[in-house]
């Protein structure tokens, strides 16, 4: 590094900063620093601690004098004048094995002389000195704070009303005025509806997850066509109130929530998950609030603290506990299980990144140090349960089983008992653990989770009798306290920050700020995930992230109005939903227009609908609807999703290993219920091919639908042909796709020898699979 | 009827690639067909493809000097003072405690674990042009000693498996970050259609820290490694890969079939290039079928390579772990064995005598093997554990099969061939007893930004915007270590 380069760097610096060039204060002090000290920095520290090299590990910059005075994370690098006293100095001479700079070497004894001069001398800087610059404010909280100020989504949410528009049908609903004016103001038009066949199928798959059947789709097609605005009412209205309903949105909150069955880590001995055998509830939980349209500011309430606000062991909502409860790390490393805690939190329902502040303060975000460990403080005061103890876990009410399920369960648990009481204390070899307490842990727990016979509890969690007082870790480190903090609300949001109770975790005021009608970002976070859900876009890109380094809102004032009025239909997320499909905006065709790909290739500004990839629960769920084989009964104890024996229920109710993610559900964009999943990307890759021509469950399904009452009433070829696009599409096949596929039926036929002992695939099957395995079967329009 | 279904010009790459595979003519045709519409999917633009097909192939920031990795994990901590770093001092002392201005620096709880020095029983040879010695435990690699640079001064962080395991394989030793793996997927995309770009071989089970090793983080799942325990019989390998139920020309016909499906809806929703996408996936998960199943058929290797690299679980690992590598995986790890093999607390001498006997012969075999098809050159190889062990005992125990070492991060060894690191050299080095580096440290962190180097990356520039920040392996640190470069 030449020092040309440094003094063009300086002097770009000083023209990028106006502000900067403070005069140095002593002529022969800065002939010294510029002549003595800082070719010794520039050698051996500028590495690691300038804005040249973009570096300033341990937040220390030594580039100018503000770096050395302020110091990095641990304290002043320099103290004018004691050189005794400056940690620079102690670290230079090596005599504290923790704190050795440079680390390469020790520099020469007149090397450490003259930076012990320096320092003695009063420290002066750089002739030029570079002051504050973005770099040098990173993490610079203040700063950040300052920003904050102007960011759009930490002001408080705006009663925006809608502009109107010129186009009558666009007048209507809110959404349209907004989407329209933006529209306009780009020389766009929106485009027409979507036709009834492929508005029906969009309905049913957002609303529910599930196709709609050929006779809904018909009913919809005739009813349309005499009026259209009210027969979409219809539909919508009797979607909405399905049970489905609540199936389908409910694995988006799910994947917020980072939902799974088991923890993240698993037995070695065993060679099995810890498993959690009551999750379930909460997934049920989720669903049936969804369904009973209950507002979201209970919903929240009741997954933070559903035991402070007057439910008892034996409530339903008990079981919204699962929410902290069932979350991973919760058997191996109670540090990552808090940090989840803080980032499910905030990241799930505020759109904050606040568990970037775990080491430091946020260098990019309002979020001191201090409130990480300030919302540590109420999840390390709460308690979580054994997830095998059946004793601390109370029964959920509504689930009772047949009474076949309930003897078998009790049969089966019977003989697991009597094994773990012959196995007594004895322990395996080379192993510390009993034997009774690995077939618990396996068998026992096995049984719980899959058999429909098993109780259903709440997996809660319980305040500890004294609430924990928090202190920062410095730079993280649990070996390193710092100063105590009260356990309180994040400052961006709550300016007084006044302290939760000290006779509770806390958990209960923490939730009551979240859904305060005045926290700015809730609300606006919620409705926005909503809305991608619906849209196949966010208008905000970054759904957990509104902070600074988020995305911004590509239909602002929407957002704001979308979210006012969420709050003003007291939290109704029915309402929410209803409002959006009901939209023009939502019910557009999606095809492509030349001349919006020019103005808007992303469809930010919504000139169409997007076009939207079935997730893998979708297409799941619509291979056993289309093979008339799936199980409609709602919750319940979790079945394997694809080997032998699966349950034909709804994937939602299909068994979710966090510690090792199904491949299939990875495959096809699952989220890791490792941490809160934003939203659902759709990758296109081979495995997901390999999937629909090879996995038994599909070739099952292919089997199936040839066994339907539709299929084998079929009198001729032809007739079968229409039966199996009936069943898979919904919409009778076109005369050229009907001929190719006799010609494939013709051509297998010569290959069907009855000779042929291997068993092989018959040629009917393989057609219903050509139709399962199509883009048409997995896009929705 | 064939030419009906195929009016599509052929590429001539992909008839001959389908007639030689088709059980029968027409599927091939028509199949091959919709490979027509290949040049659209290619010709659009990197950005939007990379994010509809994350795993298509990109260039990094610098031409490559390794494509490929294969990273031999010796789970557990294997001892370096038994393999590839005498250490007269500690022979000479053997059996003494250390001196006292040694273990007056080690923190208190480390002291009360410290038994006495404990010399290498092995013998120690010099090899090579070089001169490298290498212990009795591994004569057969030792003959590869002139193509090993061998670095004794790996600095680890906190001296346990899992923060090990996590730091070398993730960078950090206890937030959930990437593997090393998922980003050089991400960063490069599979260069092989047919085969996933990130494997882990395991036998029997899996090592300490388990699926976090090969995770992808916050990185999109697709980057994540697949595991395959080739010792497993009767499991799938990859999942889906086959059916047994039908003839390959009846499942050509059958694809061809959906890609006629496919190619109308396409046609009636121009622009999607999405569509584009999904039909050539289709197309590649066709081929997959075959070269999945064929990459883990060593009955395909002639004999002699089978035997140069043993009947043995780690021989079969690391031939398998060749054929992946020679098929376009990018990172192929091979972990010894589940749990923590090499964590040779007690009963060293026994132990690591039997751990280095599976291992020597399939590894030297398999430098022999990349060497002789010209794939060592642009394959880095990297041998090592999460850690070392100390030059001292744990317990009080004199009887020498015994006696064990305990964990140590302060000056291990590892070591990498090929690849574009200058062979035949050793770096660094720790003091005379061996406790801590005295010179050279290499940092995980340093190792991480030396190999993405390699592998044509500024370890600061990969980066990926998660959280409201861009993270890359390397966090804030690595320094590339040119001094072992060739």
């Amino acid at each position: 590094m030449s020092n040309l380069r440094i003094v063009i760097t300086l002097l770009a610096s000083l023209l990028l900063h106006p502000a900067v060039g403070r005069a140095a204060n002593n002529d022969k002090q800065t002939a010294f620093f510029e002549k003595k000290i800082r070719p010794l920095l520039i050698k051996h520290c500028y590495e690691c601690h300038s804005e040249e090299a973009e570096e300033r590990q341990g937040g220390l910059l030594l580039d100018r004098r503000s770096g050395w005075i302020e110091g990095g994370d641990t304290t002043k690098a320099v103290l004018p004048g004691e050189p005794d006293a400056s940690l620079l100095i102690k670290a230079v001479r090596y005599s504290d094995e923790n704190l050795q700079m440079p680390p390469e070497e020790k520099l020469k004894p007149e090397q450490i002389k003259l930076l012990e001069q320096w320092v003695r001398l009063g420290a002066h800087g750089p002739k030029i000195d570079l002051g504050d610059s973005e770099f040098s404010r990173l993490g610079d909280q203040e700063h950040l704070f300052g920003q904050a100020e102007k960011h759009w989504s930490f002001q408080p949410v705006k009663t925006e009303t809608p502009p109107e528009a010129s186009n009558g049908r666009w007048n209507q609903n809110g959404i349209d005025r907004f989407v329209f004016a933006q529209l306009t103001e780009n020389n766009l038009e929106p485009s027409i509806g979507a036709e009834p066949r492929t508005l029906i199928r969009r309905l049913t798959y957002d609303l529910t997850g599930l196709p709609p059947s050929m006779d809904d789709v018909e009913q919809f097609v005739e009813a349309a066509s005499q009026d259209r605005p009210a027969a979409i009412r219809e539909v919508v209205d009797r979607l909405i109130d399905r049970s489905t309903f609540g199936e389908h949105l409910g694995r988006m909150w799910l994947d917020v929530a980072r939902y799974a069955d088991t923890d993240s880590a698993y037995r070695p001995d065993t060679r099995t998950p810890h498993y959690f055998p009551f999750a379930f509830t909460y997934r049920d939980y989720v669903v049936d609030s969804l369904n009973k349209d209950k507002p979201f500011d209970d919903f929240v309430r009741e997954q933070f603290a559903a035991d402070l606000i007057g439910f008892k062991p034996g409530d339903a909502e008990m079981a919204a506990l699962g929410f902290l409860a069932a979350g991973p790390f919760a058997n191996r490393d109670p540090l990552e299980s808090l940090d989840d805690l803080i980032d499910v939190t905030t990241r799930g329902l505020l759109g904050v990144t606040a568990a970037c502040a775990r080491c430091h303060d946020h260098k990019y975000e309002p979020i001191p140090t201090n409130d990480y460990y300030s919302l540590r403080g109420v999840f390390a005061s709460v308690a979580r349960v054994n997830s095998l103890d059946e004793k601390k876990q109370p029964l959920v009410p509504g689930y009772e089983p047949s009474e076949a399920d309930l003897a078998d369960y009790e049969k089966k648990r019977a003989a697991i008992e009597a094994k773990v009481t012959k196995a007594g204390k004895s322990k395996a070899k080379g192993n510390n653990r009993s034997i009774s307490q690995k077939i618990r842990e396996t068998e026992l727990a096995e049984l719980l989770l899959f058999h429909p016979g098993a109780p259903a509890r709440a997996m809660r969690v319980i305040d500890r009798p004294k609430p924990l007082e928090p202190v920062v870790y410095i730079r993280g480190d649990a070996g390193s306290p710092g100063d105590a903090v009260p356990r309180r609300f994040l400052k961006i949001i709550d300016e007084d920050q006044a302290p939760f109770p000290d006779d509770s975790s806390g958990r209960l005021q923490l939730a009551e700020k979240i859904v305060d009608p005045k926290n700015p970002l809730t609300a606006r976070v919620f409705v926005n995930r909503v809305w991608g859900y619906l849209m196949g876009s966010h208008i905000v890109d970054t759904p957990s992230d509104f902070g600074l380094q988020g995305s911004a809102p590509t239909h602002p004032k929407l957002l704001d109005w979308l979210a006012a009025d969420f709050v003003e239909h007291d939290w109704s997320i029915k309402h929410l939903v209803r409002t959006i499909v009901l939209s023009q905006t939502y019910q557009q065709r999606s095809d492509y227009r030349e001349d919006g790909v020019t103005a808007d290739s992303q469809n930010k500004l919504l000139w169409r609908g997007n076009r939207k990839h079935l997730s893998i629960e979708a297409i799941r769920d619509s291979l056993l609807s289309a093979s008339r084989q799936l199980d409609p009964t709602p919750r319940g104890h979790a079945g394997k999703l694809w080997e032998d024996g699966y349950t034909k229920r709804r994937a939602i109710y299909g068994y979710i290993n966090r510690f090792n993610l199904d491949p299939t559900l990875r495959a096809f964009d699952f989220p890791t219920p490792v941490q809160s999943q934003p939203k659902r990307g759709e990758s296109i890759v081979a495995p997901q091919a390999l999937f629909t021509m090879n996995s038994p469950f599909v070739i099952d399904q292919t089997v199936a639908i040839t066994e339907t009452s539709e299929f084998t009433q079929a009198a001729t070829d032809e007739e079968r042909v229409s039966a199996l696009f009936n069943l898979i599409f919904q919409r009778p096949p076109a005369s050229l796709e009907t001929e190719r596929v006799l010609r494939f039926v013709e051509l297998q036929s010569r290959f069907t020898k009855p000779a042929d002992k291997r068993r092989r695939a018959s040629t009917w099957p393989l057609v219903a699979q050509s139709l399962m395995m199509s883009n048409e079967f997995q896009y929705i329009d | 009827m064939q030419s009906q279904l195929s009016s599509n010009p052929l590429s001539g790459w992909s008839r001959r690639e389908l007639l030689e595979r088709s059980g029968i003519g027409l599927g091939s045709l028509a199949l091959s067909g919709l490979l027509a519409d290949d040049q659209n999917v290619s010709a659009a633009p990197a950005r939007r493809e990379k994010s509809v097909s994350p795993l298509i192939a990109s260039a990094p920031h610098h031409p490559p000097k390794a494509k490929r990795i294969i990273h031999l994990f010796m789970n557990g901590g294997p001892s370096q003072f038994d393999t590839f770093y005498p250490k007269p001092e500690v022979q000479k002392l053997s059996g003494k405690p250390l001196p006292k201005s040694i273990s007056d620096q080690l923190q208190r709880t480390q002291r009360n674990r410290v038994g006495a020095l404990f010399g290498s029983p092995f013998k120690f040879h010099k090899y090579g042009e070089c001169g490298q010695p290498v212990s009795e435990l591994f004569p057969n690699v030792a003959r590869h000693v002139d193509d090993l640079c061998i670095v004794r001064s790996m600095q680890g962080e906190i001296a346990n498996h899992t923060p090990g395991l996590l730091l070398t394989n993730c960078g950090h030793s206890t937030l959930a970050r990437p593997s090393l793996g998922s980003w050089m997927l991400y960063g490069l995309g599979n260069e092989s259609d047919e085969l996933p770009g990130f494997v882990v071989l395991c036998p029997k089970g899996l090592p300490t820290a388990q699926t976090t090793n090969w995770r992808s983080a916050f990185l999109p799942g697709i980057y994540q490694g697949t595991h395959i325990d080739i010792e497993s019989s009767g499991k799938e390998l990859i999942p889906n890969l086959t059916r047994d139920d039908i003839r390959p020309g009846s499942q050509k016909a059958q694809v061809a079939l959906a890609q006629f499906l496919n190619r109308r809806h396409k046609n009636l929703r121009p622009g999607d290039q999405r569509l584009d996408s999904r039909i050539h996936s289709m197309e590649l998960a066709f081929r997959m079928q075959t070269a999945g199943t064929d990459a883990f058929d060593l009955e395909k290797e002639p004999q002699h390579i089978r035997e140069s690299y043993g009947d043995s679980v780690q021989g079969r690992n690391m031939l398998i772990a060749r054929r992946l590598a020679e098929r376009g995986v990018r990172y192929v790890q091979v972990y010894h064995g589940g749990g923590q093999p090499w964590d040779n607390h007690s009963g060293l001498v026994p132990r690591i005598r039997q751990l280095c006997k599976d291992s020597d012969q399939p590894i030297a075999a398999l430098l022999s093997d990349l060497k002789q098809r010209g794939m060592l050159e642009d394959t880095l190889l990297i041998w090592g554990g999460e850690m070392g062990r100390t030059p001292t005992t744990q317990s009080g125990t004199k009887d020498v099969n015994k006696i064990g070492r305990d964990h140590h991060i302060d000056g291990y060894t590892m070591w990498m061939a090929g690849g574009g690191v200058r062979p035949g050299m050793t770096y660094g080095s720790t003091d005379e007893f061996g406790m801590k580096v005295a010179e050279n440290k290499v940092e995980l962190h340093d190792l991480h930004a030396t190999i993405l180097h390699l592998m044509g990356f500024d370890h600061r520039r990969l980066t990926y915007r998660f959280s409201g920040r861009d993270f890359r392996l390397t966090d804030v640190h690595g320094r590339i270590v040119n001094e072992i470069l060739a």
